[in-house]
């Protein structure tokens, strides 16, 4: 590689990188406690615990969808959910209106066999941390910006990748140079932890990317592939009364057979029609639990109006979801999680060092300036 | 034509451990999300395998720093 490619490679990496650091901090310092979120919910009381019982028979959807009206009186519901790792708990969402802002939701826990109110859901510390983690309290501009924060991070890896070349080739794999300088030895484990750890950074990177587009994307699919579906139905007014939530899901389970409802959508709301509900299933397997299948169905007379498979960009969202998140491997893949966002963080750290221990030795005659500024830590 | 070589075993030598973490990894991504339960195990293998570098690394270090003291006969230990 000559000079001049590996100066303009340099210096892609150092500007993507110096641009993106303090919000990548932020990312990697928010997204270590969201990896372990149910379990700090649980340690700190916010997490609904679903009430011991003999019998096995479970609430009618109908009854948990009134239980729900009769705790948030004056709204209305928003959805209904049934998560596949927490079957004793239903949740419904409720907000002043069937469009109603995500933040302005409340969502409720209910036991899934007596429909008893067991708590609010998405409370607590966590949701700050949360907060700061998607769009940083900016709704989607905010997003959006984190999204382009997480690009820059991936050219940063790539470009790292290709001075890995340059920077490492008179060494053997995984040397640190003790002898050397300190700046030395850090440039090696900066070398060593980003590329040994490039695949899953990059992984993490470009499927939060991908998070960040999701508002985007459902657009998207209400634009494009909802609109078709709902055409035949055009200029039809929003329900006078709604169908019952058992018909809907009984409904939708005979139309996608061997799935389960993982949640309905109210007609208004995002996810469907202002005259359908749309019942979203999932799969049995680990990889279909996570391709959802909308089933649209008509408001007033719970009749089934048209199903159809996600575009593969909704489905390229739902599948990024878990490889960002790192949920779904149990408790030791969370672990190597939280490690490797560790590692991750000493990987900024150290590169910003590495700038700044090399403007420093660039200009000595500033070094006891910066160096009473921002003693370089030992 | 020699020289050719040379560079491909070279960018062998300095590619071929990162490659092989970084296909690693991919495959224990997949696998827990394309064959459940068999495939956590082997993400948890696979994942895990760059941390275990780290930590192999720091170890190394050490324990020759441990094997070789700076004040000792041999002077500081080199690593590689």
């Amino acid at each position: 590689m000559r000079a001049r490619t590996v100066r303009l490679w340099s210096v892609v990496h150092t500007w993507t990188s110096l641009i993106s650091t303090l919000f990548l901090l932020l990312l990697c310092l928010t997204g270590l406690p969201l990896i372990f979120h149910h379990e700090i919910d649980e340690c700190l009381g916010y997490a609904p615990q679903p009430e011991a019982h003999a019998s096995a028979a479970r609430a009618t959807p109908q009854v948990v969808a009134d239980a729900a009206l009769a705790a948030d009186p004056g709204r209305v519901l928003q959805y209904v959910s049934w998560d596949k790792d927490e079957p004793g708990i239903v949740m419904a969402f409720t907000n002043s209106a069937p469009d109603g802002a995500p933040d302005n939701a409340t969502v409720r826990a209910f036991d899934a066999v007596s429909a008893k109110l067991l708590g609010p859901v998405g409370v607590g510390p966590m949701l700050i941390v949360l907060k700061l983690h998607t769009d940083m309290f900016a709704g989607q501009a905010g997003k959006l910006f984190l999204g382009a924060m997480g690009l820059l991070f991936a050219v940063a890896i790539v470009s790292g990748v290709v001075l890995y070349w340059p920077f490492t080739r008179r060494l053997r794999f995984a040397t640190i140079r003790d002898s050397a300088a300190r700046r030395v030895r850090w440039l090696d484990w900066h070398n060593l932890i980003g590329v040994v750890t490039v695949a899953w950074a990059l992984v993490v990177g470009l499927t939060g990317v991908v998070n960040t587009w999701a508002e985007l994307m459902l657009n998207q699919w209400k634009a494009t592939e909802l609109a078709s579906m709902v055409a035949p139905y055009a200029g039809k007014p929003p329900p006078a009364h709604l169908a019952s939530l058992d018909d809907v899901v009984a409904r939708a389970r005979q139309t996608a057979p061997g799935m389960e409802v993982a949640f309905i959508a109210f007609p208004g709301t995002p996810f469907t029609s202002s005259h359908h509900f749309a019942a979203f299933m999932r799969g049995d397997t680990a990889l279909t639990a996570r391709l959802l299948q909308p089933v649209l169905l008509d408001g007033e007379t719970g009749e089934v109006a048209d199903s159809r498979a996600l575009p593969l960009y909704l489905q390229a969202l739902l599948i990024s979801q878990p490889l960002h998140f790192g949920d779904y491997g149990g408790m030791p893949l969370k672990v190597i999680w939280a490690a490797l966002d560790g590692l991750t963080i000493v990987v900024i750290g150290s590169g910003l060092y590495l700038w700044l221990a090399r403007r420093r030795k660039r200009a000595p005659g500033k070094a006891d300036a910066f160096a009473r500024r921002a003693p370089v830590p030992s | 034509m020699h020289g050719s070589s040379d560079r491909v075993r070279l960018w062998i030598r300095v590619f071929a451990a990162p490659v092989l973490l970084a296909a690693a990894t991919i495959i224990g991504l997949l696998a827990a999300l394309l064959w459940g339960g068999v495939g956590q195990y082997v993400a948890w293998v696979t994942v895990g395998a760059p941390l275990l570098v780290v930590i192999w690394t720091f170890l190394r270090r050490r324990l020759n720093r441990v094997s070789f003291p700076k004040s000792g006969p041999h002077g500081r230990a080199r690593v590689d």
